[in-house]
């Protein structure tokens, strides 16, 4: 735990040194990692060490950022906007949580990904409300690109470290005990005692919450939003594969992954032109042949030994 | 044992991070002072990679010319010009990746914008932050150049310009046109072409008797369709990207859902539509931005219409459309205001831009106030057997406007 | 009357949409495995069929048995090679080296054929019954359709495979000790479901315009259509892809095209909620 903590401070503190580097493109590519490794630790409480794989990221995100631009739009100043945009995301996932979370497996699998399309199928038609297909205009923040592209930096890195610091809390808390015997077997957990309603919404919920938040600040820093890029499908699937690639259910985890998947896609997409989406393809084919517990699982170290990261086969009740 | 894994990991994270720094620095290219450096994000691979590619043979085409005559003239000297083109992949997060990385690792002077509404306005928002004219060849929507930018500049006339024209011109050729109804894509510019379809159509006294839009990624138009034929409309007008436009005429051929005026935008302009459809393409209606038919003469590096007409030709065998002319007109234009500003100071090229009033090849050029070129008698086109046959204005009109043929 | 003009474009529609999805559905059944790779090789089937009839002047009808084979081979290639080592996997990797494979399989497509919307332009004309009209390409379709459900209904009860499918499907571990090889019928089913697709493909390339960009789309209408008609029955993937054709088709028309889609989807929900294994799907089984 104590190395954990000790390494993503490190991580952390070399991410927001970035700026010091001078070089804008360096800036912006440190804002993705942080705001990547935001998203892949909040799946990894509702994916990680609940089990439930959530393909609604996506969704989470795409609302964010249409309740925060529409606040900001009410005048709402910018970070109170993201504020708000915040809340209603979690408000939402709480809600919706309460009838996905009673699938399992492939059905919740299924139910989450259909969410994201739902959404975009509803902005999309409430045009009074989000502008339909013509998006949302938001201001763009004045003081110059170097300052933007240090707030918008730091707005994420600032989400990076209360997600962190959120899987810190739920690891080290009964709530994460109890996920973890929902992973294991959730109707043996139902029997010993383990609120597992409760602590699924509060998961999904959890894992909701900085997903609208990073959407929020998405939409202020590209000051244009519409449903298709809003909602996307590909964000929603990335994700997961980012925590498989650093190893689900540990801390570290997810911020290897999201880090490395940052990288790796940089690296390939500026050598492979016309077939990057191929090279994606074959790195996650790859992964997940040949490092199934993710990187941590290879270097055999995970953040608590008694946990299998996720994909074990014994773990049957998750079909 | 475990600390020893502690330092592999912090090992790694570091060795990661010189891995990272070092690509990074050496993807900066080398930064010559007497090259002109445009960017020019495209979407080369992906959903958008037909138009894509559309633009950036046009780019090429003007690039070659204007290279071949020395370059462009910047106050004393002449220099050349050099053409960073990115692929995006038709994703929006990348197209602002992309832009931000032409402005601060290529340094460019310019840019030119992506096909597309949407991905219009995001690399226009970069550039707008960086102060770095940018040129759209392939944005009309009022809606993408309402942010107040200053450095957008746009050569397509706005959309609403294309309708008006058409409502006044159909309804006098062919009497009995009292309803209309409208079928429109829920995204940008489908969505802003219907929207001022109904407007026009109320202006002209025409009643519209059906108004609704799909969302993006419908698979089949059969309901909307048939609601459609049961309001008996004399004029269909459907708007949407090709697939979508191959699919409603098709089903209204299944239909058998006849009216005696189909508009689409913008199918008929382009080819992949007519090829698409076959007999079904005949009798369509549609409007353009450009027809190479045009008989423009200018003092830009084509010369004239007819110049670009063939070239183009002769190199794509095929007859261009008006992506390839806007973009090709887009660089026109800014190399124009380079050397009427006479320098590379971003801020002065921007002004020389807003002032703007010259020919082009493309046709007239002068910029409004939010930087869309100023509307005027964009042509009206129709398929009639296999050809594209130009109906309006007077000096290209190769043919009259013929009722569809019914089912 | 109108009403039964929408009803007809629900069938009509319906019947498409349970072509594709019973591929799918079968596999989702059979091998547990969320197969994201359907969709792209329903647009690969239609792909092949448009080159067959641009170059050759092959007729898509008799393109149908080819394209279907060959994509049959490629199934039981992916299968035997990859899916295999993953069958007993959770979802969340099934559904990620699957989603990894599409996105191979759509680069390639796209660099082979690009994304250009292509159809065969085949005409054949409409059908008129009082007010209603049918598309003549539509019918054949539809017959087809169902003709391919049919078929594929027929193999599962009556010959040793289709049982054998059939068995492992309702119960892995028993089958396995009765002597079936499971990883054969993994095989089979799989390059069923692919050839499944490729056939729905060669029927798709003669109704829609044909396209890389739409093969997103018509994932997300198998995965509807075996919410609601039940996984891993053929008779289920018929109902749903009725069903949802006959809801999209009235929502469209009393609510207008925009909330046609969005109203299906939001059936798949409530019924993922209350009902998961759809209108015709076995209880206890998920």
């Amino acid at each position: 735990m104590k190395r954990s903590m000790a390494i993503f401070a490190v991580f952390a503190l070399a991410v927001a040194a970035v700026p010091l580097a001078g070089d804008n493109y360096l800036l912006q590519q440190a804002t993705f990692v942080a705001m990547y490794c935001a998203l892949a630790l909040s799946w990894n409480l509702i994916g990680g060490y609940a089990g439930y794989p959530s393909f609604a990221t996506a969704a989470f995100v795409g609302l964010g950022a249409y309740a925060g631009a529409l606040l900001q739009n009410a005048g709402l100043p910018m970070v109170a906007a993201w504020v708000g945009a915040t809340l209603i995301t979690a408000a939402f996932a709480a809600l919706l949580g309460y009838g996905l979370l009673r699938m399992k497996g492939h059905y919740f699998a299924v139910g989450s990904i259909s969410i994201v399309e739902v959404l975009r199928l509803v902005a999309s038609s409430w045009a009074g409300l989000t502008g339909g297909g013509e998006g949302l205009n938001v201001p763009i923040m004045p003081g110059g690109p170097e300052f933007a592209g240090r707030v918008f930096l730091y707005a994420m890195w600032a989400v990076m470290l209360l997600a962190f610091a959120s899987a810190v809390w739920v690891d080290r808390s009964r709530l994460g005990f109890g996920l973890r015997c929902i992973e294991q077997n959730e109707d043996a957990a139902d029997m010993v005692g383990v609120p597992v309603t409760r602590y699924k919404t509060a998961a999904f919920t959890l894992s909701a919450l900085f997903c609208g938040t990073v959407g929020a600040i998405s939409a202020s820093w590209v000051s244009y939003i519409a449903p298709t890029d809003a909602f996307s499908i590909l964000l929603t699937l990335k994700v997961p594969v980012m925590v498989l690639l650093g190893g689900p259910g540990s801390l570290l985890g997810p911020v290897i992954g999201a880090a490395s998947f940052v990288l790796i896609e940089q690296t390939v997409w500026s050598r492979f032109l016309d077939y990057n989406q191929a090279a994606l393809g074959l790195v996650i084919v790859l992964l997940i042949f040949f490092l199934p517990g993710g990187v941590l699982g290879r270097l055999r170290w995970r953040a608590k030994p008694a946990v299998q990261p996720g994909a074990a086969p014994a773990a049957g009740s998750a079909p | 044992m475990l600390r020893r894994s502690s330092i592999l990991k912090l090992g790694r994270l570091a060795a990661q991070a010189t891995v990272t720094a070092a690509l990074w620095t050496a993807s900066t290219g080398a930064w010559a002072q007497d090259v002109i450096r445009i960017g020019a994000p495209l979407a080369l691979t992906g959903g958008l990679a037909d138009e894509g590619k559309k633009q950036q043979v046009a780019y090429d085409m003007w690039l070659k010319r204007v290279n071949a005559a020395g370059g462009i003239q910047v106050g004393a000297k002449k220099m050349k010009v050099e053409l960073l083109t990115y692929d995006y992949q038709s994703d929006e997060k990348r197209a602002q990746q992309i832009a931000e990385r032409l402005i601060t690792q290529d340094k460019v002077d310019f840019l030119t914008a992506p096909f597309g509404s949407g991905h219009t306005k995001v690399v226009a928002g970069v550039a707008e932050r960086y102060g770095v004219p940018v040129m759209a060849s392939v944005a009309s929507s009022e809606t993408v150049f309402n942010q107040g930018y200053k450095y957008l500049f746009g050569t397509l006339a706005p959309n609403g310009g294309i309708v008006q024209n058409m409502a006044v011109i159909f309804t006098r050729l062919i009497p009995g046109v009292k309803k209309i109804a409208i079928l429109g894509r829920e995204d940008v510019f489908p969505r802003a072409m219907a929207a001022e379809m109904k407007k026009a159509a109320e202006a002209n006294g025409i009643e519209v008797a059906y108004s609704e839009f799909y969302p993006v990624g419908t698979l089949d138009h059969a309901a909307a369709l048939s609601k459609m034929k049961a309001t008996g409309a004399q004029w269909v007008f459907i708007t949407g990207y090709t697939q979508d436009l191959i699919l409603a005429r098709k089903q209204m051929g299944d239909l058998k859902f006849s009216a005696p005026i189909v508009t689409m935008v913008t199918g008929p302009s382009y080819r992949e539509f007519v090829d698409g459809l076959g007999k079904l393409a005949d009798g369509v209606t549609s409007a353009s931005w450009w027809h190479h038919s045009l008989t423009y003469k200018s003092d830009d590096v084509f010369g004239s219409t007819e110049a670009f007409y063939k070239e183009f030709v002769a190199r794509e065998k095929k007859d261009p459309d008006y992506v390839n002319a806007s973009a090709a007109a887009a660089l026109v234009v800014l190399q124009k205001a380079i050397e009427k500003a006479g320098t590379l100071d971003k801020a002065k090229v921007r002004d020389a831009l807003a002032a703007t009033d010259i020919l082009t090849f493309y046709g007239p050029v002068k910029f409004t106030a939010n930087g869309m070129n100023q509307g005027r008698d964009l042509p009206i086109i129709q398929v009639q057997g296999t050809k594209i046959v130009p109906l309006y204005p007077t000096p290209i009109k190769a043919g009259s406007l013929r009722p569809v043929a019914p089912f | 009357m109108i009403g039964l003009q929408i009803l007809v474009n629900g069938l009509t529609l319906g019947a498409l949409y349970a072509c594709l999805a019973v591929g799918f559905s079968l596999v989702w059944g059979v091998l547990n495995v969320i197969n994201m790779l359907h969709g792209s090789l329903i647009i690969l089937g239609g792909y092949l069929t448009w080159y067959a009839w641009l170059h050759w002047q092959v007729h898509p009808l008799a393109a149908l048995l080819p394209v279907a084979l060959l994509l049959f081979a490629l199934g039981w290639v992916i299968q035997m090679t990859m899916i295999n080592r993953l069958v007993r996997q959770p979802v969340l990797t099934t559904l990620t080296v699957t989603f990894g494979l599409d996105l191979i399989l759509y680069n390639a497509m796209n660099v082979l054929f690009d994304a250009t919307p292509r159809r065969i332009t085949l005409d054949l004309g409409t059908l008129s019954l009082g007010e209603v009209v049918l598309a003549w390409d539509r019918i054949v379709a539809f017959v087809l359709a169902l003709a391919l459900t049919l078929l594929l209904y027929a193999v599962m009860n009556a010959s040793r495979t289709g049982r054998a499918i059939v068995a492992v499907r309702m119960d892995r571990d028993a089958a396995e000790l009765m002597g079936i090889r499971i990883n054969r019928v993994y095989a089979m089913t799989f390059a069923l479901g692919a050839g499944l697709a490729g056939a729905c493909g060669a029927l798709m390339a003669m109704v829609f315009p044909i396209t890389t960009n739409i093969s997103g789309l018509l994932l997300g209408k198998a995965f509807v259509v075996c919410v609601i008609g039940g996984l891993g029955t053929v008779p289920g993937a018929l109902v749903g892809g009725l069903v949802l054709g006959l809801i999209e088709s009235l929502s469209g028309h009393l609510f207008g095209p925009q909330n046609a889609v969005l109203i299906g989807y939001g059936l798949m929900l409530v019924l993922l909620m209350t009902r998961p294994t759809g209108l015709l799907g076995r209880k206890g089984y998920e």
